[in-house]
């Protein structure tokens, strides 16, 4: 059996909770085989599911990380919620900007939602905002290091803004909905 | 009738135009001018030309209050490059008087020539007035949803969402279908068979005037199409993405906030439970140690103040002076310091001994040197001072 080029490359990284980018050379290989070889692989090795959009991919299982992925929401909604109140726009910033770690983490010091800051484990302090961006949502591909001190994030910051949206979208339909 | 001159009408604009300003902007914001307004702005201005502002024809009066006349609105607004928003239904009409005058054109073409004419006049006025409607809403339009991007006026987010949709829905979406080429029913598509009308007939029509205005008409059409497919573009290519962006942007932000209410009991997005390290995994220590680190209690620390009381060291210079006026002539100054301090239970430090030096500079001191240029070794706590041996006498002259 002739297996796809890349293919440890890409179960090695998908099975790790990478998201793998468009922009990433092995990509390519992941969409054309996506139907013919990669959804069904990952369905019937390991129960995952493979989500393929125009700028990256990754897998979601049942049993999913939940933890991991809530301390990334509350980061971003935070970080969003910073950026809006400080007069910035959050889409061009997540989508152009790079930002220094101290940045970043002044917005949290200086946060209105320090309780729920202090009592997350993955954002409570300074080492534990490092070690949250630096190392999980590096190792996942949600940012990339431009040097030691600065980052940008990369396009799979969108799964959690589309959640965000949708979430607003049932908030906003919920207000115009009479006798609410 | 207006007797005046017109050039003294064009000088009254120009010289008294603050005020002229003014008007235009309370008519804008409140529709009217009302008389108590007029007299607070002649006021403000210390300007009296109420009667002139009547006499050439500027402002007329509605019952007890007043409005510009539409012609100086339009000259004040084209000025200033300030338009209002005309709902696409003001547009529209437009669309319907063109149809209607190609209709007669078509049906009257082999009838009489001079209502020909006057036809096809009409319908390049009306033409033209269609496409400055569409250029000044354009303008407005990118102006009012710029402003909200960079929210201008800081309003709350979710007025900014009802905002970017009370504009899609009434201006920006409805104007697109007015000019929207595919679409059937459109002014534009409307044009485009004017165009081809007045092409052919501009080539092919007996009469020289009635050819001759045809041709107007159809290069008058050209002028225009390109007009309205810039203005086309600005709304599918500026305004509508910007706009969507705004909305989006603030359903995001709704989301977040809603999410931020009850962070732990909504479900986020799945992600891929990575629990299948191997051992031998190139991720497996720091996994791990990210894992542990999770549950680590940080160990308190207490830092207990040091209780014990450390006596601080005084220089009393009137103190040590008396002593050292009490022992002169002194032969070897350090010496004594040195057996001054010994003498206290302390122990001797550096600073105490500079301390003492000080003494040298008062003026009923003398201080000489000894012929031999002797140096002596002073040690204390931190530091072997070698210092000369002075000789201290009281001063004659004090």
């Amino acid at each position: 059996m002739q297996y796809p080029k890349n293919h440890r490359q890409i179960v090695g990284e998908l099975m790790n909770g990478r998201f793998i980018l468009s922009r990433e050379n092995h990509f390519e290989e992941l969409k054309q085989n996506e139907q013919e070889f990669y959804s069904p692989f990952f369905q019937k090795s390991f129960g995952h599911k493979l989500i393929i959009t125009q700028e990256y991919a990754y897998l979601v299982s049942e049993d999913t990380d939940e933890n991991i992925s809530r301390d990334i929401s509350i980061f971003f909604a935070i970080f969003c919620y910073e950026l809006d109140k400080h007069g910035k726009n959050f889409l061009d910033g997540l989508q152009y900007s790079e930002y220094s770690f101290e940045e970043v983490n002044s917005y949290f010091e200086n946060s209105s939602f320090l309780d729920l800051i202090h009592t997350n484990k993955q954002l409570k302090d300074i080492d534990a905002r490092r070690r949250l961006l630096f190392t999980t949502m590096k190792n996942r591909n949600i940012i990339e290091k431009t040097s030691e001190d600065k980052f940008n994030f990369t396009p799979a910051y969108k799964v959690f803004n589309v959640f965000a949206e949708e979430l607003g979208k049932t908030r906003t339909e919920k207000n115009i909905q009479p006798n609410d | 009738m207006i007797k005046a001159e017109p050039k003294s009408i064009l000088n009254f604009i120009a010289v008294y135009f603050d005020v002229i300003r003014d008007l235009f902007d309370t008519q804008t914001n409140e529709g009217i001018i009302r008389k108590e307004t007029l007299a607070i702005m002649l006021d403000k201005h210390r300007k009296d030309i109420k009667s002139q502002l009547i006499e050439y024809k500027i402002i007329r009066p509605v019952n007890d209050d007043f409005e510009l006349r539409d012609v100086y609105h339009k000259l004040i607004e084209f000025v200033l490059f300030e338009f209002r928003p005309m709902l696409p239904e003001e547009i529209e009409k437009f669309g319907f008087s063109i149809s209607e005058l190609f209709r007669k054109i078509k049906e009257g073409i082999s009838g009489d020539k001079n209502i020909l004419l006057e036809w096809l006049n009409s319908i390049s006025t009306e033409i033209k007035s269609f496409s400055d409607s569409v250029e000044k809403n354009s303008i407005r339009l990118l102006s009012e949803t710029r402003d909200l991007k960079a929210n201008v006026n800081r309003i709350d987010y979710k007025e900014k969402i009802v905002k970017a949709s009370f504009w899609i829905q009434y201006y920006i979406k409805p104007l697109n279908t007015i000019l929207d080429v595919n679409h059937s029913e459109s002014i534009s598509n409307k044009l485009v068979d004017i165009s081809q009308y007045a092409n052919q007939r501009q080539l092919n029509f007996d009469d020289e005037a009635v050819r001759k205005s045809f041709q107007k008409l159809y290069y008058l059409l050209r002028q225009t199409n390109d007009d309205l497919l810039k203005q086309s573009k600005i709304l599918t290519n500026e305004l509508l993405p910007l706009i969507e962006r705004i909305r989006t942007e603030n359903l995001i932000l709704t989301g977040w906030i809603e999410f931020l209410k009850r962070p732990y009991k909504i479900s986020t997005p799945q992600l891929l439970k990575t629990d299948t390290d191997k051992p031998y995994s190139s991720k497996i220590y720091l996994n791990t140690k990210e894992y542990f680190e999770q549950f680590t209690l940080a160990e308190e620390v207490i830092i207990e103040e040091e209780t014990e009381q450390v006596q601080r060291w005084i220089y009393k210079k009137a103190h040590y002076k008396k002593k050292l006026i009490e022992k002169l002539p002194l032969e070897n100054f350090f010496d004594w310091c040195n057996e001054e301090l010994k003498d206290e239970e302390n122990e001797i430090t550096t600073e105490k001994v500079f301390a003492l030096t000080g003494l040298l500079f008062e003026e009923d001191l003398k201080i000489g040197f000894s012929d031999k240029g002797e140096i002596i070794k002073i040690k204390t706590a931190t530091s072997n001072l070698n210092v000369p041996k002075l000789i201290v006498k009281r001063n004659a002259v004090s």
